[in-house]
């Protein structure tokens, strides 16, 4: 029954969102208007498939939306000199960062909840440190960045394309190659994987530096889409990127998920959020919204069998 | 005279096994009764019953001559039972006064607030009936583990105003105390006897002895034998626990094939310390050959096979597979070279439960069981198909969650995900059938069988005597982290148990 609701369920809410919607503003299934929500969802989306890794394997990453702020810094400060260079840069350091975070918790055996939110307190004030806490405006070698939002194939912008095909290269990895469920394996079992050969201790690092490196492509969107750069541009995603993993169905507890699922969970969130100014509602009160989904959506899938405490 | 306590006809069932079957025993007042079995004689499953955990499915459970049914842990201790557990149960960060009147504070709480000083009083109280001289305001974490458990048979003995004399039952409360605390509780133990009576459950059967009156011997569920400690013998008991009847058959031993011990051994061990639990520890294992390691708690054997497998640190000495000396620093280095293992904890570190059938199989050699470098799930589930077949794993679906699996199915599972790669050169087993029906257990044997025929080096940690006989070429015996003693066993000579119970204690 859970296993169903886990799969079905995050397709059915999306569904039904997406009609309610339609019926009050029927100009929402328009190509416009789905480029323009697919486009907010982008850097959800890569802020959530980075966040599954991490989920998988039983942690969680609390630091990426401030890392993916950082991100649009380190571009907007390398890119005027170094043009389409600045994107891989970027998406380097982001993956080193995320592996350190990763590195601190294994081999620092602390509780990832507590090294990421050190992390995120310590790269925002990198960030505003950087940028000199103001924002900057990216003109030159924006040509490197300019393509992701402004071009657009079949009417949608290329970066929401790019998105889509993370998602499908990540699936992909995971079903065909050999060792493609090794997050999964941690996440059910580690000692058992460790006593398997599986180099957890390398997964669990893996992990933060994918999620890392996905906070970086989602501040290389975030810039591309405002042309600029800010240290705390991606700040307000936090809640929605995990609210996304969740809601797509993958567990807390870690052990299920994958790819498509955060896909739907980031189409779910970023219709409540389109959905609900077309409906009227205040965006003050948007992060209400967030909190209670991402509570539902654990209540409702997480395994309380294999917790002996909830804590 | 009354019994204190009666079980007559007592039986219990777990799913399809019957774990107790028609047990009666009676305990006479100011009587130490001592309770003795292999792993898995249903020992524990008494006491659970007795302690009011488990509820016996047929027969009953008398006190002072009345039917007694326990509702609760909390119902038993109400009605005189106080269980020392093999683990501790004292809360660490309270004093042992707190712990004391824990969840029985009575008049040490009025309105609502503890009373110190009757805590105190109380505690004082409850310790001396023991003698014990712990100080009740201090940290129980400060005390030695003998302190603590004299504190926890004080909670025991005196902790409820009871309805008839305490019980106490001392789970294995000897297998980690020194020879000098043994002492001090055996002399406890005897002034205790004048207060009500004692079950003392133990695998040293020379404590059992000497701590008991009379001593009770289960073995699969049944009571099998009742003897007075002043006419047993130590061996007399042992014959009663482990059987006597021939069970040489499933180990298929007639299997046995001579070992070319000529040629270069596939695991070679010299002089290999792992902290305080085993010290200079040399051992061979030939290609094709089965060395069983057999020892008590603590022996260090669990901890030898750990570091070959790169689990546990080595802290001298070397460890060589197949010619090549190596030091895995993981069991990921281990396995590259060709080491498997089989561990105990199979709920733990065996399976990965959530995870399927087919994936479990697959987790060690994912690119062989994925038919290469691309691998797909349908090939992943032919391997896992295969398998299932020639270990006759039910139910024969390999994308069914290994955790709904039985035990014996789950470790079948296990052994596959190791053994379907060529490059197996040694396995190590650590107590592979424990708590596996018998059906499992020949299947398993037959397979160990046929991998040593193969040439598979494999070093078990047998689960009890017979297994460690029946199934391996050789069997070392190891105490206090020392290897006492190497018997031949061959199919026409193998050593007597006897033989390797002195070795072991």
């Amino acid at each position: 029954m859970r296993d169903r609701l886990r799969i079905a369920g995050p397709s059915v809410v999306l569904v039904a969102l997406v009609l309610l919607v339609a019926v009050a503003e029927p100009k929402f299934l328009s190509v416009n208007a789905l480029a323009v929500v697919s486009a907010q969802a982008v850097p959800i989306l890569l802020l959530g498939l980075g966040q599954m890794f991490v989920v998988l394997t039983g942690g969680i990453d609390l630091s990426v939306a401030a890392l993916a702020s950082l991100a649009t810094v380190i571009l907007a400060t390398t890119i005027g000199t170094l043009g389409p260079l600045a994107i891989l840069i970027t998406l380097i350091a982001l993956a080193l960062i995320g592996a350190a975070t990763g590195v601190l918790i294994v081999f620092g055996q602390v509780p990832s909840f507590v090294v990421s939110l050190g992390a995120l307190g310590f790269w925002s004030a990198i960030a505003l440190v950087a940028s000199g806490s103001t924002t900057i405006y990216i003109s030159a070698g924006y040509d490197a960045i300019f393509w992701l939002s402004s071009w657009t194939a079949l009417g949608i912008p290329l970066a929401v394309w790019v998105a889509v095909a993370s998602v499908a290269a990540v699936y992909c990895a995971m079903r065909f190659s050999p060792r493609g469920n090794v997050f999964h394996l941690v996440g059910l079992g580690e000692t058992a994987a460790l006593m398997s050969g599986i180099r957890t201790r390398v997964v669990r690092i893996g992990a933060f530096a994918l999620s890392g490196l996905f906070a970086g492509a989602a501040g290389i969107v975030l810039s591309a889409q405002q042309q600029s750069a800010a240290p705390q541009l991606a700040d307000s995603l936090l809640l929605p990127a995990i609210a996304a993993v969740l809601v797509g169905g993958c567990a807390i507890t870690g052990g299920i998920g994958g790819a498509w699922r955060v896909l739907v969970g980031a189409l779910v969130i970023t219709v409540l959020r389109v959905g609900g100014s077309v409906a009227g509602i205040d965006p003050s009160f948007q992060q209400i919204v967030y909190g209670v989904v991402v509570i539902v959506a654990v209540a409702a899938t997480l395994d309380r069998s294999r917790l002996s405490i909830i804590k | 005279m009354t019994p204190i306590l009666e079980l007559r006809s007592v039986s219990k069932k777990f799913g399809p096994n019957t774990v107790l079957d028609d047990v009666s025993i009676s305990i006479a007042p100011n009587e130490v009764v001592g309770l003795i079995g292999e792993n898995g004689a249903g020992k524990s499953t008494l006491l659970k019953v007795l302690a009011g955990v488990h509820r016996q499915d047929g027969g009953q459970v008398m006190m002072g001559g009345r039917e007694v049914s326990f509702a609760s842990p909390t119902d038993a201790a109400d009605h005189g039972i106080g269980v020392v557990h093999q683990e501790q149960s004292l809360l660490p960060n309270l004093t042992v006064g707190q712990n004391l009147i824990l969840g029985h504070e009575g008049n040490t709480a009025s309105a609502g607030f503890l009373r110190r000083s009757r805590i105190r009083a109380r505690a004082q109280e409850m310790l001396s009936v023991v003698e014990s001289t712990v100080d009740p305001g201090v940290l129980t974490e400060t005390l030695g583990f003998a302190q603590r458990q004299m504190v926890e048979v004080a909670r025991a003995v005196s902790g409820r105003q009871v309805k008839h004399p305490p019980l106490l039952i001392l789970d294995e409360p000897t297998s980690v105390l020194e020879p000098d605390d043994i002492e001090v509780l055996h002399r406890r133990v005897s002034a205790l006897k004048e207060h009500g009576s004692v079950i003392f459950v133990s695998h040293r059967l020379d404590e059992v002895l000497r701590f008991s009156d009379r001593v009770y011997v289960l073995r699969d569920g049944k009571v099998v034998g009742e003897q007075s400690s002043s006419t047993a013998t130590e061996s007399a008991l042992y014959q009663m626990m482990i059987g006597k009847g021939a069970v040489e058959e499933i180990y298929s031993s007639e299997r046995k094939q001579d070992v070319d011990r000529g040629g270069k051994p596939t695991l070679s061990v010299r002089n290999l310390t792992c902290g305080d639990k085993a010290t200079d520890v040399s051992l061979d294992v030939h290609p094709g050959e089965i060395v069983s390691v057999v020892g008590v708690v603590d022996s260090g054997r669990e901890e030898i096979a750990r570091a070959i497998f790169g689990a546990v640190p080595i802290e001298s000495g070397t460890v060589e597979i197949g010619g090549q000396c190596s030091e895995p620093g993981s069991p990921a280095d281990a396995v590259r070279l060709g080491v498997a293992y089989v561990p105990a904890e199979r709920r733990i570190e065996g399976m990965i439960a959530g995870a399927t059938v087919a994936q479990n199989i697959a987790a060690v050699h994912p690119v062989k069981a994925g038919g290469g470098r691309v691998s797909s799930g349908s090939r992943v589930e032919q391997t896992a198909r295969v398998w299932i077949e020639r270990l006759g794993i039910r139910p024969a679906n390999p994308d069914v969650d290994i955790a709904r699996l039985s035990g014996g199915n789950q470790q079948k599972a296990v052994v596959a995900k190791w053994i379907l790669a060529d490059s197996l050169k040694l396995l190590i087993l650590d107590h592979p059938t424990r708590g596996l029906d018998i059906g499992a257990k020949e299947d398993l044997y037959a397979v160990f069988r046929d991998l040593s025929d193969k040439g598979v080096a494999i070093l078990v940690l047998a689960d009890t005597l017979d297994e460690a006989i029946g199934l391996g070429h050789r069997v070392i015996v190891m105490r206090d982290g020392e290897i006492t003693g190497t018997f031949d066993s061959s199919p026409g000579n193998p050593p007597s148990k006897l033989q390797l119970l002195k070795k072991m204690m």
